[in-house]
């Protein structure tokens, strides 16, 4: 009966639980380190998530400190090092 | 760095076809504002790293993908602004909350989610999952490559 309800309440098109689970097996399978550390086990979705945006934050700090180094590198430079050359070369 | 990976998934960009973009945005980047100037540093990394994801989301395709076309749009408009492509506070609507019926823990985390993906904000769960799966890709392929270039400029 509460079902017909919430039935009602909700009007934009939403992914059922298993649908919802499937999605999140498909994310769990690019997560390396989820994939490796519990394949047997069933991750839970809200973990499978957690882990997900632990995974994000990881690379976007990497961005940032290969940015960090990038600078550095082509700043620091010594115009007649072998380096310089390719730092020419790959930026013509 | 350029060799081809077979394994990868042809949905991902190749990394030549990011390096490339890249590259050129670093080499416009040193004609305006020559790496040689010491002061600056600061602009310098953030000039890089906006490059990055920007290259990253032209490699992808521009705008064939939400988090794409989100993230070269954010870039367009906060030009000479700090970026952060990955920070951007999302609220949920209580509207938003009551109508979802799953566990308050998953809608949670997917929420933070949605603060991680760029566009993520505007997006059904079931596209939000599909694009984290492709923008996941795109962002480890774009730090393979910054790390094979900071690899191959380091001094020996």
């Amino acid at each position: 009966m509460s079902n017909r309800r919430s039935r009602q309440s909700s009007s934009a098109p939403r992914i059922s639980d298993n649908q919802m689970i499937d999605l999140v097996s498909k994310l769990r399978q690019i997560l390396p380190e989820i994939g490796q550390r519990r394949r047997s086990d069933k991750a839970s979705a809200s973990k499978v998530l957690q882990e997900t945006c632990n995974y994000i934050r990881n690379l976007n700090r990497e961005v940032d400190n290969l940015s960090e180094r990038l600078s550095q590198l082509l700043e620091s430079v010594d115009e007649d090092s072998p380096e310089a050359a390719v730092i020419r070369s790959l930026l013509m | 760095m350029a060799s081809a990976d077979k394994l990868i998934n042809t949905d991902v960009p190749e990394k030549d076809v990011f390096a490339f973009h890249f590259l050129q945005s670093l080499s416009n980047l040193r004609k305006q504002n020559p790496f040689d100037t010491p002061d600056q540093k600061n602009y310098r990394v953030r000039k890089i790293k906006k490059a990055a994801y920007v290259s990253m989301a032209r490699a992808a395709g521009g705008s064939s993908r939400l988090w794409s076309r989100a993230l070269l749009r954010r870039a367009d408009k906060d030009d000479n602004k700090i970026v952060r492509f990955s920070r951007r506070k999302w609220k949920i609507s209580s509207k938003r909350r009551r109508s979802n019926q799953r566990a308050p823990v998953v809608e949670e985390a997917a929420e933070r989610l949605r603060n991680l993906v760029p566009g993520g904000g505007g997006m059904e769960t079931s596209k939000l999952m599909e694009e984290t799966a492709h923008y996941i890709k795109c962002l480890s392929m774009q730090v393979k490559v910054m790390q094979c270039l900071v690899d191959g400029l380091s001094p020996k």
